[in-house]
């Protein structure tokens, strides 16, 4: 998920500095006193997710967070991704601060949109129910990463088709994975500090 | 409104799982998945070897290298094999740029300074290239200073194989634990700065709340 410096031409990395800066101008206005600690949080767990590599098969794979991060904090997912982000190419090298922009729109953006497509869903149903739609978020959000990932690639000369299948492919584990852990995060949630997701939803 | 929701979201869920199960049935294979990759590059003898591998330690495999000189002008291309290797006999010793391209994009470089290649002038000339186990030198060596520099050289390369290996598996360690705590160190601090902004920007419009959410940071802190 994090595009490497030096790959991407100008246009692109402008395009996605502009979409992350207008993300972030509405999530920093959408957030509120009370939901910092709760950004900080989830930013720590964003953080730390991309550097914890799981071992599967024969290779491994690291976890995104970004449907959880837009489930519980909706439109602060996008400072809440940047400043994950922002940190892990200083400390890490992962991605690049020129890529900045791109990287955080690859993954801020499913965010969102599993915000408004699972967001109020969960908040109106049962563990169950919540817990599949759970499920379906964590994993459609590292599907459309991916597929936003494939499009900034479409301008390197990569071919859209070849870039999306090969990443697809190398994420499929992380989908399911992600669907399963978006799951449990979200019941233990419910069960522990249900007040986590109420605030947002309310403000959003 | 909830009515509406209500009879919505099962299509939904129904719409996720659907295209997850196609996806699973439609893609079976799993590639390498990293988010960084590194390359490391190394001379021996006249020989540039090059190796490209992901974070965790994962080869990377069929990657294209590109060389550049100093001034940006491309050498030569090729691909590392199913070790991630790739080795290449430089046209001239000079500042190389080796740029490891494997798709995806990730990307990377690493610089061979002219000093990695050494000062041999004129390779192997006279040299008796006898293999090494049977090479016997006598009491008082008489050799040409070239020569004798690449006697050195080439003891060196091999004295030093085990030093270089040592740097390359060092070189591709992960992020170590202090740098992760030192990283959510940072989020919270950056976050408890913004708390505080937040509430001198507040606290003349709204004075109740300020000083509410500064008593809860207060109990916190």
């Amino acid at each position: 998920m994090h595009i490497s410096e030096g790959v991407l031409s100008a246009p692109v990395l402008i395009t996605g500095a502009a979409l992350t800066a207008a993300g972030l101008a509405v999530g920093l206005r959408k957030m509120d006193n009370e939901d910092i600690p709760r950004v900080a949080v989830l930013t720590s767990a964003f953080f730390v997710a991309s550097l914890i590599r799981i071992p599967l098969g024969p290779s491994s794979v690291h976890l995104v967070l970004n449907g959880l991060l837009g489930l519980v904090l909706g439109w602060a997912a996008f400072p809440a991704i940047l400043v994950g982000l922002t940190l892990q190419a200083l400390i890490f090298q992962f991605g690049g601060l020129t890529t900045l922009g791109v990287n955080t729109f690859i993954m801020a953006a499913p965010a969102i949109l599993c915000y408004y497509l699972f967001a109020r869903g969960i908040n109106q149903r049962h563990s169950g129910a919540a817990m599949a739609l759970a499920f379906g978020c964590g994993f459609l959000s590292v599907l459309i990463s991916a597929l936003i990932v494939a499009t900034s690639l479409i301008f390197t000369g990569e071919s859209f088709l070849e870039a999306a299948k090969l990443i697809v492919l190398a994420h499929l584990p992380v989908m399911v994975l992600e669907g399963f852990v978006a799951a449990f995060c979200l019941a233990f949630i419910m069960k522990v500090k249900p007040e986590l997701l109420g605030a947002t939803h309310a403000a959003g | 409104m909830q009515q509406g929701n209500k009879r919505f979201f099962p299509q939904k869920v129904a719409l996720a799982i659907f295209v997850s199960f196609l996806l699973t049935l439609s893609l079976m294979v799993t590639r390498v998945s990293a988010h960084k990759v590194n390359v490391f590059a190394w001379v021996e003898g006249d020989t540039v070897f090059v190796e490209g591998y992901y974070s965790g330690n994962k080869k990377a495999q069929n990657s294209l290298v590109e060389v550049f000189d100093k001034a940006g002008a491309k050498l030569l291309e090729g691909k590392t094999n199913e070790k991630g290797e790739f080795s290449f006999k430089p046209p001239e010793k000079t500042e190389l740029r080796i740029v490891l391209t494997a798709g995806a994009g990730h990307k990377n470089d690493f610089v061979i300074s002219a000093n990695d290649f050494g000062e041999v002038e004129t390779p192997s000339a006279g040299l008796p290239s006898k293999p090494q186990e049977d090479r016997t030198y006598p009491a008082t060596i008489t050799a040409e200073p070239h020569q004798l520099e690449e006697m050195i050289d080439r003891a060196l390369d091999r004295k030093l194989a085990p030093v270089i290996r040592l740097i390359r598996e060092t070189r591709r360690e992960g992020p170590t634990l202090s740098e992760i705590v030192g990283g959510i160190g940072y989020i919270f601090r950056l976050f408890g700065v913004a708390i505080y902004f937040s509430n001198r920007k507040k606290g003349t419009g709204r004075k109740a709340q300020g000083a509410r959410n500064k008593e809860k940071g207060g109990t916190n802190g």
